[in-house]
């Protein structure tokens, strides 16, 4: 048996994990090998290593987060659902009152807001109607290239008007 | 006493004498008595979680896990004797889920982030540099390999104990174990002759 196929044993013999047979004849192979004295001291080495590493632990207060959140869980959980979700019945009940008292507001006495509404004559559909300038004015302006003519589109809704200003060109 | 025995003495597998009043009281519905079994196993599963995960946060989730199934399996945990191999074994399954679950939470980095006590900043760099270093030896081994290397040197579980936990043989957990430690040594070789 070569070293290489020694170096098993002496891992697991490094850790206390043979049998006392298998155990003594490691210990043998090591008395007489130097290399594989090397190998297990840097076992050992790396153990220790590995142990000093994992030695701390976490502060109480990452304990005591985790205990808590369970305890807030477990408790949450045992609370029966009528409960728990109070809240809502309370909403729920509340809204319930508002839409009663609500169904009980007299509502045939209040009149109706009276809104002011005029339906102008129909006129025809598009109209042009030309601003009214006097005829000072109108003489003074005949001088520029045009005037502005002022188009009002009334539909057969009566809340639609459509305004369109247009320039001509001059007479 | 070396460091194995001394972590293996802590670990809670030697208390069943009144724990088995603590687990049937927990059973009848009694929240402070499982706070108290909680308190009891809490340094366990979180660190095991931590060491397996290498990552606080992500530890402190799967601890939280641990205990609500605890809590849920509370009736089916027949014998006050094998509650902590069980709970190992459900640690160590969460942790596998969650590194299924999150593979990029893997961080590694926030294990140096345990407290140090009043150790000086200079001492604090060099111990935090030390456990990343050990923590990248870790992720050097696979999933399986870890997990026995975790509970057999950092837990102090037996080798019986370990394959108990990992639904395995002994055999196969000693040929694990000792692949990890050969894995782990050479790393440390490596990391330490680059740094010197």
């Amino acid at each position: 048996m070569n070293c290489k196929e020694w170096e098993d044993r002496i891992a697991l013999y490094a850790g206390s994990d043979l049998p006392a047979a298998a155990g003594a004849l490691v210990e043998q192979h090591l008395e007489e090998c130097l290399g594989c004295q090397l190998f297990a001291s840097g076992l050992r080495e790396a153990q220790a290593f590995l142990a000093e590493c994992h030695e701390e632990v976490p502060d109480e207060a990452h304990f005591a987060a985790v205990r808590a959140r369970v305890v807030a869980k477990l408790e949450r959980q045992r609370v029966p659902w009528w409960q728990r979700g109070w809240g809502y019945g309370f909403a729920a009940v509340a809204a319930l009152v508002v839409l009663l008292l609500a169904g009980k507001v007299p509502t045939a006495d209040v009149p109706s807001p009276q809104v002011a509404m005029a339906h102008p004559p129909a006129p025809p559909l598009v109209a042009p109607v030309r601003a009214k300038v006097p005829e000072a004015g109108r003489a003074a302006a005949k001088g520029f290239a045009g005037e502005p003519v002022l188009i009002r589109i009334v539909s057969n809704d009566p809340d639609v008007v459509i305004y369109w200003i247009a320039e001509t060109k001059g007479e | 006493m070396n460091g194995l025995t001394l972590l293996a003495s802590v670990t809670p597998f030697d208390e069943p004498r009144d724990r088995s009043g603590v687990l049937d009281r927990a059973k009848a519905g009694d929240l402070g008595a499982f706070e108290e079994l909680m308190r009891r196993y809490e340094r366990m599963v979180l660190v095991t979680a931590l060491r397996l995960l290498g990552s606080l946060p992500d530890a402190q989730d799967v601890s939280q896990e641990v205990f609500l199934k605890l809590y849920r399996n509370l009736g089916k945990l027949e014998s006050s004797g094998a509650f902590p191999g069980w709970l190992y074994r459900v640690t160590v399954n969460t942790c596998h889920d969650w590194r299924r679950r999150c593979p990029a939470s893997l961080s590694m980095e926030d294990a140096g982030e345990i407290a140090s006590g009043e150790a000086d900043p200079q001492q604090q760099t060099a111990a935090g540099e030390r456990k990343r270093a050990l923590e990248m030896s870790l992720r050097l081994l696979s999933a399986r390999e870890r997990e026995a290397l975790v509970l057999r040197d950092l837990e102090g579980l037996s080798t019986e104990e370990v394959a108990r936990v990992l639904g395995s043989t002994e055999a196969t957990v000693r040929s694990q174990i000792s692949k990890a430690r050969v894995k782990v040594k050479g790393f440390v070789e490596r990391y330490f002759r680059r740094r010197v």
